[in-house]
């Protein structure tokens, strides 16, 4: 029945609201195109992985580069769902925004594992020791390994500029995601050093994530409790 | 003493509308036009009265070479909203 200008009750009104904001609601249903994505491509590579480390089988490629390729389809998957939708929910933005920050955390994860081996091999050749592999029953020569030694502060880093970010991103609160954006650099910056100046980045981390972003909530808090009195 | 009832709002196809604009961000004309089953001149005629009201924003532009419009509702409008779901509560109170 289409919809014309007949006069109304205020019972009719209310219906009428709460039918409209409910087909709203039901409006979109996401395809989980990109979750079946993700899901498979994950799924086959950390299968391969074990497979191959199970039966002591080389492959002529990293099979994580999957991962990699996913990209291009999920960008495809993207742009089609945007150009498709003819409506924007309100928790769309808050959506898209955690899944862009967990994917910044993930190439943070994939930096961390690429270079801090690397940096630690260079770091403890300055202190003038290395790793190697022995073997205990002596039935192979020792080798000399890059070693993977656990930057847990750079994690730790990442960890604490993934909510600032959302929160700065979703409220619109330039501190917030001003401190996430330095905080990112730390990271990259705690990559390449030793742990004490790890804990030197981390607090740096602390101020611009939180502590700066607090004084000026609390700022505003402040005056706005004076101006209420 | 009630409220008088907006008559910008107290109209069926126009309280479809902002109903449906409160829920979301933004939505484009089409889907409005499928979920209030209204007419394409119909409901033309109701967003601009919307628009002019100051209740909604609407924004036109060429999406693929095809003509694009795009409603949000507008702070006014919220409160226009607000206030009159207020007022359609005092109502219903005494009525009971």
């Amino acid at each position: 029945m289409p919809l014309s200008e007949p006069k109304m009750s205020e019972q009719e009104s209310l219906k009428l609201i709460s039918e409209m904001i409910q087909k709203a609601k039901t409006s979109y249903h996401d395809k989980g195109i990109s979750s079946l994505l993700w899901g498979s491509v994950v799924f086959i590579a950390a299968m391969v992985t074990f497979t191959k480390e199970q039966l002591g089988l080389k492959l002529p490629f990293d099979i994580w580069f999957i991962v990699l390729f996913a990209i291009i389809p999920q960008v495809i998957i993207s742009v089609k769902e945007s150009k498709s939708r003819k409506v924007i929910n309100y928790d769309d933005r808050s959506v898209d925004i955690v899944w862009t920050v967990y994917g910044i955390t993930i190439f943070g994860l994939i930096a961390y594992q690429n270079i801090v081996p690397f940096v630690t091999k260079r770091l403890i050749a300055k202190e003038g020791w290395q790793m190697l592999k022995h073997m205990t029953d002596g039935s192979l020569p020792d080798v000399v390994i890059t070693p993977f030694t656990l930057s847990a502060t750079s994690i730790f880093i990442l960890v604490y500029t993934f909510p600032t970010l959302i929160t700065g991103l979703i409220k619109k609160f330039k501190p917030m995601i001003w401190g996430a954006v330095l905080s990112y650099g730390f990271f990259l910056a705690s990559l390449f050093t030793s742990f004490k100046y790890d804990m030197l980045l981390s607090a740096a981390t602390a101020l611009f994530c939180w502590f700066i972003p607090g004084v000026i909530l609390r700022r505003k808090f402040m005056k706005r409790k004076a101006a209420n009195v | 003493m009630f409220k008088e009832l907006d008559p910008i709002l107290h109209s069926q196809l126009r309280l479809a509308v902002m109903s449906l604009l409160i829920a979301v961000k933004e939505a484009e004309f089409t889907f409005i036009r499928q979920k209030t089953n209204a007419t394409a001149g119909n409901l033309s005629v109701q967003v601009q009265k919307l628009k002019e009201a100051g209740y909604i924003d609407v924004k036109k532009e060429f999406k693929d070479n095809y003509p694009l419009t795009t409603c949000k509702i507008s702070p006014k409008g919220i409160e226009a909203f607000d206030e009159y779901v207020k007022a359609l509560q005092e109502y219903l109170q005494v009525g009971k």
